[in-house]
């Protein structure tokens, strides 16, 4: 008999997405209220998420893993998706897209996301991708009034169809040479000279990669990011990546543990080059949210550098350095999200020019985001790195150590240079006041967490070290 | 087993020059007949090998919704294929060039890529000649995999959803029918009777 009391945060989601959708059906403009009901559905499945916190089982025949990692995972992902609801009411409002699938479509993806970082089988992770992409992809079209948004959906369709056909045929050649979709039964039958079963497991990385938009195949982020509505934005870069990461390290260290040196290079070069492409294009950008994707796929090169050491240290340094990139991106996304004159949303960084004198208050919590995105000490961004480049130092990998300090000194250059536009450039307008209270608290609670984590930093190594030994 | 050859070559003979004629007829209608026809004599071959599950899906899936949802879209789009065939010379050397690689690459693969050890070998897996495959399936989808069976309903209604939310339009002012209204209408709703004086006329309150 399974234990159904240990899959109660997934059961609980699909029971509430389910009960949304008749609610929203037949209440006519139920959009705030839906809204407000779903982020308090997404904040109660915390606590069910913590009750099984410490729980270390298997279910469904060895198929679906509880443990501390993907309890973490879990709770991460739940208030990324909780933030990426409470901040952006306003602005979807504004843009007339006040539709209540749009709540329905987020849980759908949070629920897809819990099976991929819990998932213990590939047809389970195939899944739970599809589940979590295909809401992504009706997302970034919700705005059919715009072309941009329109065209960025079928761009990221298209392009995700492809990853998942690359990933399903990975996923075809380990199972015709295992035997097995189990992670567990891959481990044990996978044999290093199987030249099929490496073509299999690069191919599975290739699939992921581009989920977590990792270069060489992060040609979607930009166009995608930008054609989106910011709200739809700013989830995209929280939780999808969190997911992504998850099962990255999941089937890498549970799957292929054995073939760690095939895959070690791998994840070196995708992780080297991320860092750089995220440095060095991000300098020729002017619009905020492209600045951001490629902000992002340069997180993604630091977070897979913790992974290409293998060691136990180096996953608890990326699962700090997820948790730390979303709550930037929370506070980054919120004060993006407060540029709009006269309801008219600025997406060029040049609009930012004057904001010190006309909003100090914003402009010093965006300073310390921007400073904190590039890891300039003390802020949490630079703690992110520490521990990241610690462990990388500590396997001895010397030059990725150095190519990631140098390509983070680069992408310094493009944050500051938006710091100097809003301190020392020519003023523009005022942009409109914030007049939502969601907005406030994100971009306050976000910005505090960033500026005060030097005083307990060991709280989250602590978590992170002990949902790391799962893959001891 | 002479019938059983001549079926099956009859068979294979079909699918694959029917699968010929999609990619060559000129008329999309009748390219996707060909796809049709393609689909059905490819679920025969399946149950001449005994997966008599996977011919009645293929039959029941790709015949009668997919390919039957082409005709509908290919007869109503009404698309100029024409002139998306103007391009087919220039794009043809190209083509060409990108295929050939692509079947020398395969050759390499499969020249150097000693599989036969490696595979399972069919002969290994075991399988029970008491079930049919249609009981196999049912046996494992409600109970070993029934997380996979439910995440995959959620994804159904996913694909609902989003086909609903981008297509669907409210049509503002439209005039609906509303049977009560019209029966509960009484003669004082429509009718007004006024004493129209000569030469002043009436003014009405709408």
């Amino acid at each position: 008999m399974i234990e159904l009391q240990n899959i109660f945060p997934e059961i609980f989601l699909t029971l509430s997405l389910l009960l949304l959708l008749i609610a929203g059906v037949f209440l006519k403009n139920s959009f705030s209220l839906i809204k407000k009901i779903t982020i308090i559905l997404l904040l109660i499945c915390i606590p069910l998420v913590y009750v099984n916190y410490d729980n270390q089982i298997l279910i469904f025949n060895n198929n679906y893993s509880i443990n501390n990692f993907s309890n973490l995972l879990k709770i991460i992902i739940l208030i990324s998706s909780a933030f990426s609801l409470i901040f952006t009411g306003q602005y979807l409002k504004r843009l007339k897209i006040e539709k209540f699938e749009y709540m329905i479509l987020i849980l759908c993806s949070t629920l897809g996301m819990f099976v991929m970082v819990s998932t213990n089988n590939l047809i389970g992770l195939y899944l739970g991708i599809e589940l979590q992409s295909l809401s992504l992809y009706v997302l970034s079209s919700i705005d059919r009034n715009s072309l941009k948004s329109s065209e960025s959906g079928v761009k990221y369709f298209v392009l995700g169809a492809l990853s998942s056909g690359l990933f399903l045929y990975g996923c075809s050649l380990i199972y015709g040479f295992t035997g097995s979709t189990n992670y567990l039964i891959i481990n044990e039958n996978f044999t290093v000279e199987n030249i099929g079963l490496i073509f299999g497991l690069v191919f599975v990385i290739v699939g992921l990669a581009f989920k977590v938009s990792a270069v060489p195949f992060h040609m979607w982020t930009p166009d995608v990011y930008e054609g989106s509505p910011t709200a739809v934005t700013a989830f995209f870069a929280l939780a999808p990546k969190v997911a992504g990461m998850g099962a990255f390290i999941q089937i890498l260290f549970v799957a292929f543990g054995g073939a760690f040196a095939e895959w070690k290079t791998i994840i070196i070069f995708i992780s080297v080059a991320s860092m750089i492409l995220g440095s060095v294009a991000a300098i020729g950008q002017t619009n905020i949210k492209r600045l951001m994707a490629y902000s992002s796929i340069g997180h993604m090169g630091y977070g897979l550098a913790g992974l290409a050491t293998g060691s136990l240290s180096g996953i608890s340094a990326t699962l700090s350095y997820i948790f730390i990139y979303v709550v930037m991106n929370i506070a980054a996304f919120t004060s993006i999200l407060f540029f709009s004159r006269d309801k008219k949303y600025c997406e060029d960084i040049r609009d930012l020019g004057g904001l010190s004198k006309n909003h100090p208050v914003v402009a010093v919590c965006f300073c310390i985001i921007l400073f904190s995105l590039a890891g300039i000490p003390p802020l949490a961004g630079f703690f992110a790195k520490f521990y990241i480049f610690k462990s990388v130092i500590e396997s001895e990998m010397y030059i990725l150590a150095v190519i990631g300090l140098l390509s983070s000194v680069i992408s310094a250059f493009y944050y500051l240079r938006i710091i100097k536009i809003m301190y020392f450039d020519t003023e523009q307008e005022k942009f409109d006041d914030i007049s939502g209270l969601g907005m406030k608290f994100s971009l306050f609670s976000s910005s505090f967490l960033i500026l005060f984590y030097f005083i307990n930093p060991s709280f989250l190594v602590n978590i992170t070290e002990i949902a790391s030994k799962v893959f001891n | 087993m002479l019938a059983h050859a001549l079926v099956f070559y009859l068979f294979s003979f079909i699918a694959i020059s029917s699968s010929l004629a999609v990619i060559s007829s000129k008329n999309t209608v009748h390219a996707v007949f060909f796809l049709i026809l393609d689909f059905v004599s490819i679920s025969c071959l399946f149950i001449m090998m005994g997966a008599e599950y996977l011919g009645m899906l293929t039959l029941i899936v790709y015949v009668g919704a997919v390919a039957v949802l082409f005709l509908f879209v290919v007869m109503m789009l009404n698309v100029n294929f024409k002139d998306l065939r103007t391009g087919f010379l220039s794009y043809l050397p190209f083509g060409l060039l990108i295929g050939i690689v692509i079947i020398i690459e395969l050759g390499m693969m499969i020249g150097t890529w000693k599989y036969k050890d490696s595979f399972i070998k069919t002969s290994e897996i075991q399988i029970s000649s008491k079930v049919s495959n249609t009981e196999a399936l049912g046996n494992v989808l409600y109970t070993d995999f029934i997380h996979y069976f439910q995440i995959s309903g959620i994804i159904l209604l996913v694909a609902m959803i989003g086909a609903i939310l981008l297509t669907f339009r409210q049509k503002e002012n439209l005039k609906r029918q509303d049977i009560t209204k019209q029966v509960s209408r009484e003669r004082d709703d429509g009718v007004l009777l006024e004493e129209v004086e000569s030469f002043k006329g009436v003014k009405l309150n709408d």
